[in-house]
């Protein structure tokens, strides 16, 4: 059995929804709900192989954000779509109506299938397959913080378990400003009250960003800051997908060895 | 290996020939694109306002062959339970079928997603409020009501540098909304609906100083330039969009098109957005009013 790359927590407890009071900003002593420091990312937990149907899955879990990925293909491309001598990405990112704390909140978030695909296909060579398309389909269980970036880096860790072929793999954090602050890696309620966030997507051993969103008003000294501290989580992330990945082939060769 | 992709598949358009390719790319090196313009050149813009009168604002915007018109419809409504201090802004794109066959039913849908996020993140900030373009806590107007505000961006003509056009009609159309006074009669329980008197004659003015102007600066090659036409487009590598406001501010980014971009190239389109806003929104700016100014004459 693959061994965890961090550990995660025990057990989710639902946070009970307060009435009127919300409870103030916690931020007394400059530490984070969770115990983190601000620079401080979720320890993730990434297993491929999660679904035997598809040509290559993902399960990813930060914290308490569940998230898992099926791609299937590449497939023959519908009959109605033009003949396109570069391969088709699809994506399609879905909430379970359970993952917010209340019932069906995930619907909001239509646009993250247009983000994850934009993030993806700079990172796929594309002319690799062509006439066909390659489906990627996201399904976050559990959402509490983060939702997007985790999204992203299962899906290429998928991709890369299905074999398409890739320049590198994605890697995505977000860093949120809170105040003064900026918090990397935030959970849903530093989320709620942001004043400020980044998102990057990068390919760490190109060094090259594939998508980039910045929200709120932000001066250019706080994105510079952001953008590196999120191109070194990512640069480490990315190392973490590696050694998860070269688990699960060491695992699969190694059974291999055993029935034969 | 050169990666070539188009930020929206424009069906409609004619293909260009290597030779043509080539023109558009050598000419952006030389700072000397096909109509004349310099890198950082915006086509002509003219604005109208007060285009629609029964919205509470609205505006079109042509900025050379691309025409928009955006709508403020403003209606009451009850604040969000997470958000109670604020009223809710709704920004929604339609890309009509006059503009390219192609986004006849629902070929524009993808487009005006991808239009209306951007918008979104662009405008409306971070959840908290704090440094949005737009000032959701002026919508409300007693503890349980509040105004909503819909604003319709349509795209009549696509000609390039759509997100351009889009953010500088909404912002057109926020300085001619109006949003009637209300006054709410005391002494309603605090459960029942409180009983509203929208008042027909005054107006207030929507304070629209804080809203950004949009940015996008397309990389052809090595260089940037802003306000692409759709062959330029075809052509490009990668493009960003920024949200500039008055003070100089990034209230906004979001990278769009494919490939990857190092870094200090994304910090140093930043700094080249920041410079550029500074002319547009005070061209911008004059024009709305002169605009104003002929709605009322």
């Amino acid at each position: 059995m693959a061994s965890k790359a961090g550990m995660t927590p025990a057990t989710y407890s639902p946070s009970p929804t307060t009435g009127k009071n919300k409870p103030p900003l916690f931020k007394e002593d400059s530490t984070r709900p969770d115990g983190r420091d601000f620079h401080q990312c979720r320890p993730a937990f990434l297993r491929t192989g999660a679904v035997n149907a598809a040509s290559g899955s993902a399960y990813a879990e930060f914290g308490n954000t569940k998230v898992i990925v099926s791609v299937f293909g590449p497939r023959e491309s519908k009959k109605a779509m033009m003949y396109s001598d570069t391969g088709r990405l699809n994506c399609n990112v879905s909430y379970t109506t359970f993952a917010t704390p209340v019932r069906g909140e995930g619907s909001d978030h239509k646009e993250y299938s247009s983000m994850l695909h934009k993030a993806l296909e700079g990172a796929i060579i594309l002319e690799s397959f062509p006439k066909t398309t390659v489906d990627v389909f996201a399904l976050v269980l559990q959402s509490s913080g983060s939702d997007l970036p985790v999204v992203i880096s299962c899906a290429s860790l998928a991709l890369a378990d299905a074999g398409i072929l890739m320049y590198d793999l994605v890697a995505s954090v977000s860093v949120s400003c809170l105040g003064k602050n900026l918090v990397i890696d935030p959970i849903s309620e530093e989320e709620n009250s942001q004043d400020g966030s980044l998102m990057i997507t990068c390919m760490p051993s190109r060094h090259e960003i594939t998508q980039l969103t910045v929200t709120g008003e932000c001066s250019t000294s706080k994105i510079k800051e952001g953008m590196q501290l999120c191109l070194d989580a990512c640069a480490k992330l990315a190392n973490v997908m590696r050694s998860c990945l070269k688990e699960s082939s060491s695992d699969a060769h190694g059974l291999d060895n055993e029935s034969s | 290996m050169k990666l070539k992709f188009r930020m929206y598949s424009v069906v409609g358009m004619v293909g260009l020939s290597l030779g043509e390719q080539h023109f558009i790319q050598g000419g952006i090196a030389q700072d000397l694109r096909c109509d004349g313009r310099k890198r950082l050149t915006y086509r002509p813009i003219h604005v109208e306002t007060g285009v629609i009168p029964q919205a509470n604002g609205s505006a079109r915007i042509r900025i050379g062959a691309t025409e928009v018109i955006a709508s403020v419809k403003a209606e009451l409504g009850k604040p969000s339970l997470s958000q109670p201090d604020k009223g809710k802004v709704f920004i929604y794109i339609d890309c009509s079928s006059t503009a390219e066959p192609a986004f006849e039913g629902r070929g524009g849908e993808e487009l005006s997603a991808e239009l209306s996020t951007a918008l979104h993140c662009c405008l409306l900030g971070a959840k908290s409020g704090a440094g949005a373009g737009i000032d959701r806590t002026s919508l409300v107007v007693e503890g349980k009501i509040c105004w909503d505000l819909y604003i319709d961006g349509l795209v009549v003509s696509s000609d390039g540098n759509l997100l351009d056009a889009l953010g500088a009609a909404i912002k057109a159309a926020l300085s001619n909304t109006g949003i009637p006074s209300v006054k709410v009669t005391a002494g309603a329980a605090s459960d029942e609906q409180p009983e509203v008197d929208i008042s027909d004659e005054e107006f207030l003015q929507f304070d629209t100083s804080g809203v950004p102007v949009i940015i996008t600066l397309t990389k052809v090659g090595r260089e940037y330039i802003v306000d692409a036409t759709p062959e330029e487009e075809s052509q490009m590598s990668s493009a960003i969009s920024i949200s500039v406001n008055k003070k100089g501010h990034i209230c906004g980014i979001t990278k769009r098109g494919g490939a990857g971009l190092d870094p200090s190239v994304i910090l140093d389109m930043v700094s080249v957005a920041q410079y550029v806003s500074g002319k547009l929104m005070n061209k911008l700016d004059s024009e709305i009013a002169s605009a104003e100014a002929e709605d009322e004459s």
